[in-house]
């Protein structure tokens, strides 16, 4: 017998109690990393090195409010501004989804577009036939894959926001950017559509460099004030930053059933670990016969309710990481969410709690075995 | 006087204060006990027996006096201290049994000598020499619940000689026994004072198992009598 066969042993005395507390743990860190994975994925908006570059104009009014379409010319000649497009959120509804289609559609001028997308790779020769098929579109690689869609087929969608609906045909493919699920279409093919109501959703702009973008954003905002269409122009990530605040009560939730969670984890733990070493008060009181120091004893008891803890973290924290990785959640969460990936950071953070909650769960009854003389420990009853 | 001395007891006394009343639990008690001896602490309920065998074997300590066992004092320990000298040269048999239930036979026995440097081997080989002493070397796999409580305290006393201490001490050993389980278990305590030289020390209430003894002393109140 070694010694961690020794603490292994009483560790497994009893059974049930043992299985059901790693279980309560393990579930409650399942749990939390479900939560910490939920919330990241609402929160954090996709970033990429372009989204600092890239200016969102919208009327001041209200993001549903459209811009006239000749406010281009004015915006194309502020200085700074590398390029513009026009930038509408169609918002349809692909046939074959039933209620809810998970990726956006933009109405964009593929010319003009292509600065803008700057980090989406087409091959040239399908850029080519998109921008010369008006009723064209180039489509992310995640949604093809997803509808299992090449080039040359067909995607119909229902107008929500629109009172039309539209047929493109797949020119090209695109892959590398942060979010490679949005469908790019032409403006013109909109506006012909709606009858060339003149208008746009938003502007799409480049900035000539990171530095003066907010410079830019400000010339764009005084460019169209006192005039009938007042626009709010912003970078794309400050934009970001603005569906993501509504989640900000979420947020606090999420945080709080967090919370709570841990501190009925530390509950649970915490008495069943007391409980456990309650029963054994006598039997330490033996080993401290035999010779067995304090620090002994105290490393006995901590390496259990380490282990335990441990033991919880790992079938949690560790099943969850490994179940998001096995599971498709897009498609499951109808594309709610993307990546559902358990970060470094949030195992870190488990096993840490674990770590924490065995120190705590082995410290009353390390404090009371400190207490007892053999004596006494003696005379207590079992 | 040509057997040395193993227990020098002078002037010992142990008080416990509750609350406004003193208990003496030990008055004055000077005690030679010699090496080999196979000695019974008999006396009423309440006289001390227990708490004189506790400081002897270094679990508990003294209000004043002197207690030198093998020319060590062991109120000059500190807890680590007193810890270290038990697993050298202490063996403790209880009135009940005290084994660790999850534990088989042999590994009861082991256990004191997990805090040796002894390897695997050598344990077990001491491990097996202990049990065989005993009359268990068969049951070496067995639980404790698996045994009788004769067998179970055998496994006990094995686990008090495996560390080959010179001195073993025993609360009412057959206090939980039948009479034969009771002989047995006195017959081996007998042995090893005889045959090994073991210093016995032993609490007892019955004076049949007193008779075992190679001599016999008396509490009474805290105080040695005859
Ligand atoms: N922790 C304690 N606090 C107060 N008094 C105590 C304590 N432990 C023992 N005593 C008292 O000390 C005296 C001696 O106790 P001890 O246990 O040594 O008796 P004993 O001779 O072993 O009795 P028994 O035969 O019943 O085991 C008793 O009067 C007891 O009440
Ligand atoms: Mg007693």
């Amino acid at each position: 017998m070694t010694t961690i066969g020794f603490i292994a042993r009483n560790a497994l005395r009893n059974k049930r109690r043992f299985i059901l507390s790693v279980s309560s743990v393990a579930m409650s860190l399942f749990l939390l990393v479900t939560l910490q994975v939920a919330l990241r994925e609402l929160t954090n908006p996709i970033n990429d090195e372009g989204s600092t570059l890239r200016i969102i104009v919208r009327n001041k009014v209200s993001l549903a409010q459209p811009l006239p379409a000749r406010q281009l010319a004015t915006i194309e000649r502020i200085p700074g501004v590398a390029a513009v497009t026009p930038f509408s959120y169609f918002g349809g509804l692909y046939k074959g989804d039933e209620k809810f289609t998970s990726f956006a559609q933009f109405a964009v001028d593929p010319v003009r577009a292509n600065e803008l997308l700057s980090d989406a790779k087409v091959p040239a020769e399908q850029m080519k036939a998109w921008v010369a098929d008006r009723t064209s579109a180039v489509v992310g690689k995640m949604t093809a894959e997803r509808y299992k869609l090449k080039i040359g087929d067909r995607m119909q969608f229902t107008g929500q926001i629109y009172p039309c609906d539209l047929e493109f045909k797949i020119a090209g493919i695109y892959e590398g950017t942060a979010d490679d699920r949005n469908v790019f279409f032409h403006h013109k093919y909109l506006d012909e559509s709606l009858g060339n109501p003149g208008t746009v959703g938003t502007w799409w702009v480049k900035a000539a460099s990171a530095e003066e973008a907010t410079l830019i954003t400000d010339r764009i905002n005084k460019a169209f004030a006192n005039t009938s269409a007042e626009v709010r122009a912003e970078t794309e990530r400050a934009f970001q930053l603005g569906f993501v605040s509504m989640w900000a009560n979420i947020k606090i939730l999420i945080g709080g059933i967090s919370v709570v969670v841990v501190f009925a984890l530390l509950l649970v733990t915490v008495s069943t670990m007391s409980m456990a070493i309650r029963e054994r008060f006598r039997e330490l009181a033996v080993l401290k016969a035999l010779g067995f120091r304090r620090r002994e004893l105290f490393a006995f008891i901590l390496a259990e309710s380490f282990g335990l803890a441990t033991l919880g973290a790992v079938f949690g924290a560790g099943g969850a990481w490994c179940l998001y990785r096995v599971l498709d959640m897009q498609t499951l969460s109808s594309g709610m969410f993307v990546m559902f990936e358990v970060t470094p950071q949030m195992m870190a953070l488990a096993f840490s709690i674990a770590a924490v909650l065995g120190l705590l769960s082995a410290a009353a009854p390390m404090i009371g075995v400190a207490r007892t003389s053999v004596v006494q420990g003696l005379k207590t009853l079992d | 006087m040509s057997v040395p001395n193993i227990v020098t007891i002078r002037e010992l006394s142990k008080e416990y204060r509750q609350g406004e009343i003193n208990v003496t639990a030990l008055n004055n008690v000077s005690l030679d006990i010699a090496q080999g001896e196979f000695l019974t602490l008999m006396g009423p309920s309440g006289s001390g027996k227990s708490t004189l065998l506790h400081i002897i074997a270094g679990i508990d300590r003294p209000t004043r006096g002197v207690c030198r066992v093998q020319d060590i004092d062991l109120t000059k320990l500190d807890e680590s201290g007193l810890a270290d000298w038990r697993n050298q040269n202490v063996g403790f048999v209880f009135q009940t049994f005290n084994l660790i239930p999850v534990l088989t036979a042999f590994e009861n026995v082991e256990l004191p000598l997990l805090l040796t440097r002894l390897n695997a081997k050598r344990r077990r080989e001491q491990v097996n020499t202990a049990l065989e002493l005993v009359g268990l070397a068969e049951r070496q796999k067995h639980l404790p619940r698996q045994l009788s409580g004769g067998q179970e305290q055998r496994v006990a006393i094995a686990r008090a000689l495996v560390t080959d201490p010179k001195l073993i001490v025993a609360d009412e050993p057959t206090g939980n026994l039948d009479s034969n389980s009771a002989q047995e278990v006195l017959g081996i305590l007998q042995m090893l004072s005889r045959q090994i030289g073991k210093t016995v020390i032993m609490v007892t209430h019955d004076p049949k198992a007193a008779a075992f003894g190679s001599r016999s002393i008396h509490l009474e109140k805290g105080e040695l009598t005859n």
